[in-house]
This record gives C-alpha cells, structure tokens and sequence, in this order.
C-alpha cells in the first residue's frame, strides 16, 4: 500500500512518517508545501514532493498511484476551510478513493457540554476562529467526498502530545520559566491523544471498510485532568510544583482591533486583492499592526516580580473542561485500540524533549 | 539583514581599490538574495564594485536578483558567460556545482570568491585550490563569521588566556528549518549533507581557528537513509578540554556558544556579530554588551560599536576586492576551507545513529538498519 501525507513536514506527518517507514506500515509519499519543510521527512529515503496543499493541480499529480491520502496539514482559518475542498478535488483527479483528513476535537469547542459525542450537532459560531474553521472544513470535506464518491474519514483528536508537539514544549517551556498555571486545582479534563495512539487510528482508517466512512473522536484510554497532565510533565522536568500559579478566576478576553484586522486581512477575498495594493502601504500597515501590538513599556518604579502565567484564551477554555470525549464510535467501526498508555507517553515525550535540547549520551 | 552601508562606512572597514571590481554572480538562489544581493548593492552604489553577470539555469531566480542590478547581463550557465581576466566570480551555486565552477572561472582568469561549504569534499576542494593555485588566480572561501568582532574576540580569550585556560565549551545552534531554500538542499547530489554539512561548516571552522584541530571527535545523527537534521559532536582537545556541539534543523535550540573558562565564561549568541556576554568567575552577575572600538585615554569620542552582522558580510566582500588589488592580505583563502570540511567528512565517515528513545525498539531496530545505508560524502 502507497498513501501520501499531505504536510509530511508537520508535527502529526513527522511521527507519522517515522512510525509507517520504521514499522513496516504503508510506503510514504511525503508532500510538504515548501522545500524548507522538507528536513524532517529528507531524514529518510521517500519518495517527496512539493505541493500546496491548495494547489490542485500540484497534488493531484503527487498523488498519482497512491491507495489513500491522509490530510495533516495547517493553516490559517481561511486555508483550513479551502483545503478539504482542494484535497478531494486532488484526490478525485488522481484517482485516490480514500482519504483521512485530520480534525480536530475542536470542532465540539474545548469546553463541551457533557455528553457530547460524534452524533452533536456542531456550532458553527465559537470563540475560537480555529474551531469555527474546523467545522466548516469538516462540512466542506465530507460533502466533497460524497460528490466525487470519495471515502472520507475525519479523525477528531483532542490534545495531541508526544515528540514535537507544542504542547510538550511549550508545557515544558511555561514549566521552566515559571508561567505554568492551573484553573481551580486543574480539575478539568484534559482530552489527550498520544501521538502514536492518533496513527493508530488513522492506520485503521486505511484499513477499514467503505461504509465506517464518517467522523470519529480518538483520545487515550485513560480519562486524564489538567493537574495529572502538568504533574508528570513537571516530575519529568525536575520542576517544583509550587512554581505553578494556581488560578481561581480566568480573565475575560475581548477580541483586539488587531486581531479583527489580521482576520480580515486572511480572509479569501482580501487576500486576492492584496497584490494590487503598493508594497510600501503593505509595509506600513504591517508596521502599524507590530508596533501596536508590543505591550508598553513598564514603568520603572514596578518592583520585580515573578514571571506571571502565560493564559490563553484556548488553555482558559480547555482547563475548563469537564467532559472526557469518548471514542466507542472508533472501537466499533475502525477497532481502533489506543495501546500506548498516558504514562508510557508521557514518558517517550520528555524523552523527545531532553533529546532536543541536546540531551544525548554517546557510546564511550 | 544586511543593510545600507556608505561609501564612507566601507572605507573605514576596509582601504578602498582604486577602480571597481568587475563582479559575476553565480547562483540566484537563497543566499544570492538574502546575502550577496545587498551587499553587492551597498558596494556598487559606492562604487567599489559593478556587477556585470547573473548566473543561473532558472530564469525566475535570475530575473529576481537582476532588479537589483539592471546592467547585468544574464546567462543560464557559465559557460555562457563573457569577461576579462581579473574579474571576480562569486560561486554561489548549490555546494555540488562549487568544484567545477570554480575550476571553470579560474581557467578562465576570474578569481574566485567560494560561498561555503567550498566543497562536496576534501578532494573536490583540493582540486579547486590546485586549479587557482596554476592559473596564478585568488581563491577565496565565505566563511564571513571570521569577520565578527565576537569570533575574534573569542579566539583571543582562547588563544592568548585573557581569562585563563579553555576548560570546556558547548555549541547548540539551529532551529526549525525556515531558510528560504530550494528543493537543491535536500538533493543528495547537489548538497552531499544535512545540518552538519550547512551550519556545521561555519561551526568547524570557527574552532578550528580559534582551537586547532581536536585529538579526538565522536559523531552521531538522526539520518535513517537520508540527511541528518540533527547532529550531535562530542570533541576532545589536548589539555582535556571538552566540547560538545549540537545542531538542528528540527527544534529550537539555545543559539548560543558558551565556553568557560578557568576564570570566567563568555557566552556569544549565534549570529550576534559584535555582542557578547562575559561572567567573570566569583562576580555575582554577568556583564552583557556591545564590543566597541578600543579608545585611547581621554575617551572624549563616544564609542563606536565594532562591526555588525551585515558590516562583516561586506567586510569579507571588501577584503576580497582589495585582496585582488594587492592592497589587502585575502583573509579566508581556500586553503582555509579545508579543516571544515576534513572535519564534516571525518564526522560521516564515523557516523552512529543517535538515540531517539521515543521509538520503539522495533522502529529503533529498523532506524538503524536504514542508518546503516548512509552514504558518506564522496
């Protein structure tokens, strides 16, 4: 079998890539949008292409004699809504009936109401632009698979954690410098997927039957909170738990005059008339938006204090969370069996972690 | 990014030549336009130099850097290429075309100046230093970060003990791979290496002119049948002073150089031409800053700050010009881009597959089979 990963270069196509090559999995074709993305997938003897993973035309040719296509690129939330549409266009062009594009639990919002599961209706509009982009992609996707006769499965992970993952090394990052915080004790629920659970479950995507086409949620077994997750990272990472700020009430976030500029400026029909505006204008505005965004300069009669924590909206909404989403929809129809346990992934990302800030022994 | 320099401004960092220097470009690619583009510019609006050719098989890649120089003349090849003896040609190509670029411009009486790494090997570079040395021409190879005030300043402390004996250093540099590249980079018979073969030149060389060559050197990579993004070098000098050195394409590192030694640790952030930071042993801070120009007593001028990152790209172009003229000594003459590479090759050539202790045994298994079918430069 021949399947092709569309942002081989990424997180989710890196590990990807490692576990199909090096355990006997599917031959990879690995498509990456720039030849700069290309330095994790060239670690290994592939076949590669570039390719845009809006450019039809581009994919489709990449595509050409593969079985399946799985779908992990990102974006922005205008790309994210275009891609599915370009992938099954792709898809169909070439020939490839199979495709597995990578959701997001996102699509349900990070706090959901309990009980939520793949049958919920989903919310177009939600605080997070990424989730609302996510939704729309996850319609556009299937409905393009059903016009072109395609087998279309969208996997819709949670937190998903192990080697390169952002939420290890920012976790790690936040942890270290003393800005890690934790709602309410961090009794939320923290929806994690370890990373080789996730290709598990694209893996039985690719073998199962037409008719399990559909949507499905995945996480690890263990029903895990916020407190257990940020606890084993900070045993990993030799970190007092005291230097975690604990927080008892969230603040409220208001959407900048930036941030509604920056969403207008990625929105499709701006962004085709961009090339028309003069470069020099461009620079200007660009200019304005950077400046406007650094925060003013402290006054100089503040005494030290400690680094304060670093809230997000998303973290805010996530530590909220009271709901382990479910995957019995995966165990029934794709026999999707989440082996790697919370701790053994947890253990194999802070391996990942060491090793990347140059924690190697060599043989004497 | 290498900015506005005035005719002034040069001439303060390097003795002007009396006429402009005739300037051929080989190569369009990321480097032409992120590095020699501007300085170029700066230098022929100064009128040390005037570009009369571009250089490149892809007409996109030539017409972007022609805006730059509208005189130019354009070429697909080198062959294609007219000029009198004594022009400079800047060999700017991917490293699998350096040797018989250089090789072609010698012959026909340019003098070279080599963008790194010089060569797809140690032979391959020696070819190119034996072909300049036979048509009398100058050979020269980028490697710009000699002319950091920090690099120097660095080989000082190592070479004079301004603070005591080197005791141990560690270099982490790199980070996630976002250099504007073409697909060239990741082409085995157009770039022989990964990490180590691009910023591990640079890395090379700066310790083996401010260190020597090492007594003994350990290597190991994450290639599994393809190139390297991460490479991990432990080295030994006399002295039982110890190194280690890690370079990624994949995370961010520190981007930082910290060598202690006996009394104190001087610690260089990657790239930052002319700062440093200096913790004098017992002190209870570090002291962080610029290096400006030593002053005579009564310092009644302000200071100036040494050169910057762009400055010294241009320095090393303006010592190549004024090289040619016989007004300068060149500073980085092929020979020099030798230890580097003999360095890389040595690193390949005893290559192991590093530990990933995320995979499981039976991807490691695998991971090292697949290792095994590396290639070694050749």
């Amino acid at each position: 079998m021949k399947v092709a990963v569309i942002g081989a270069g990424g997180f989710i196509g890196t590990r990807l890539i490692e576990q199909f090559h090096l355990g006997g999995g599917p031959t990879v074709v690995a498509l990456v949008r720039r030849p700069s993305s290309l330095a994790l997938p060239a670690r290994f003897s592939l076949e590669t292409h570039l390719a845009d993973a809006l450019d039809i035309d581009a994919m489709a040719r990449a595509i050409s004699g593969c079985t399946a296509v799985i779908h992990t690129a990102l974006g922005d939330p205008a790309q994210i809504e275009r891609m599915p549409v370009a992938l099954c266009l792709a898809a169909a062009a070439a020939g490839v009936r199979r495709l597995v594009y990578l959701s997001s639990a996102s699509v349900h919002g990070q706090n959901p109401a309990p009980g939520t599961d793949e049958s919920t209706p989903l919310k177009v509009h939600q605080s997070l632009d990424y989730n609302s982009a996510k939704i729309r992609a996850e319609h556009k996707f299937f409905a393009e698979c059903r016009r072109h006769s395609l087998v279309g499965f969208a996997l819709r992970p949670g937190i998903v954690y192990g080697p390169r993952s952002r939420w290890i090394g920012d976790l790690a990052t936040d942890l270290i410098e003393g800005r890690a915080w934790l709602y309410e004790g961090g009794r939320g629920i923290c929806n994690g997927v370890y990373i080789d659970n996730l290709v598990t479950a694209i893996a039985c995507c690719l073998h199962a039957t037409d008719d399990a086409a559909g949507a499905y949620l995945i996480g690890d077994a263990e029903k895990i909170t916020w407190e257990q997750f940020y606890r084993t990272a900070a045993v990993h990472l030799d970190v007092s738990w005291k230097q975690i700020h604990e927080i008892t009430r969230l603040p409220a976030f208001k959407r900048s005059w930036q941030d509604r500029a920056g969403r207008a400026a990625a929105h499709p029909f701006v962004q085709r008339l961009l090339p028309l505006v003069p470069r020099g204008l461009k620079s200007r505005a660009r200019a304005v938006l950077s400046a406007s965004a650094l925060a003013p300069r402290p006054d100089s009669w503040t005494i030290p204090d400690r680094p304060g924590p670093r809230i997000t909206q998303e973290m805010a909404l996530l530590q909220q969370c009271a709901w382990k989403f479910p995957h019995t929809r995966a165990e029934q129809h794709l026999d999707y069996r989440p082996a790697v346990t919370f701790e053994t992934g947890m253990e194999r990302s802070f391996a990942w972690w060491r090793f990347a800030q140059g924690g190697v022994s060599f043989a004497a | 990014m290498p900015g506005r320099v005035t005719k002034t401004a040069i001439t303060e960092l390097s003795t002007s030549p009396s006429t402009s220097r005739r300037i051929i470009l080989v190569g369009c690619g990321a480097v032409a336009r992120q590095f020699y583009v501007p300085a170029l510019r700066a230098l022929q609006n100064a009128g040390l130099v005037r570009v009369s050719a571009i250089v490149d098989p892809s007409v996109t890649a030539r017409e972007i850097v022609a805006r730059s120089f509208a005189r130019a003349g354009q070429a697909a090849s080198l062959e294609q290429t007219t000029a009198p003896a004594g022009t400079l040609a800047i060999i700017a190509s991917p490293p699998g075309f350096h040797a018989a670029q250089t090789i072609a411009a010698v012959e026909r009486g340019w003098h070279v100046l080599c963008e790194k790494p010089m060569a797809s090997s140690v032979s391959a570079a020696t070819d190119m230093i034996a072909a300049a040395q036979r048509h009398q021409r100058l050979l020269a190879v980028g490697l710009y970060k000699r002319f950091f005030p920090a690099s120097r300043y660095i080989r000082g402390l190592c070479r004079d003990w301004l603070l005591g004996p080197l005791v141990e250093f560690s270099i982490r540099e790199g980070g996630p791979f976002r250099w504007p590249a073409g697909p060239s980079f990741f082409d085995r018979a157009q770039t022989p290496g990964g990490v180590l073969f691009d910023i591990g030149v640079h890395v090379f060389d700066l310790l083996g002119w401010w260190l020597g060559e090492p007594a003994a050197v350990r290597y190991a990579d994450d290639a599994m049948g393809g190139l390297e993004t991460n490479a991990f070098v432990e080295l030994d000098y006399p002295d039982k002073v110890r190194g280690r050195v890690h370079l990624s394409r994949d995370w961010p590192t520190a981007q930082q150089y910290r060598f202690v030694f006996e009394r104190g640790v001087v610690t260089w952030k990657v790239n930052d031409a002319n700062g440093l930071t200096v913790q004098l042993s017992g002190a209870s801070a570090s002291l962080q800053g610029t290096l400006v120009a030593a002053q005579a007593p009564p310092f009644l001028a302000e200071p100036r700050p040494l050169e910057s990152h762009a400055q010294c790209f241009i320095l090393q172009l303006c010592n190549v010009v004024a090289a040619i003229a016989g007004e300068e000594t060149l500073l980085v003459p092929g020979e020099d881009g030798l230890p580097s590479l003999r360095m890389i090759e040595q690193c390949y050539a005893h290559r192991s597959l590093v530990d990933q202790p995320w995979l499981t045994s039976a991807e490691a298994a695998r991971a090292h089979e697949f290792s095994a079918s590396v290639g070694v430069t050749s």
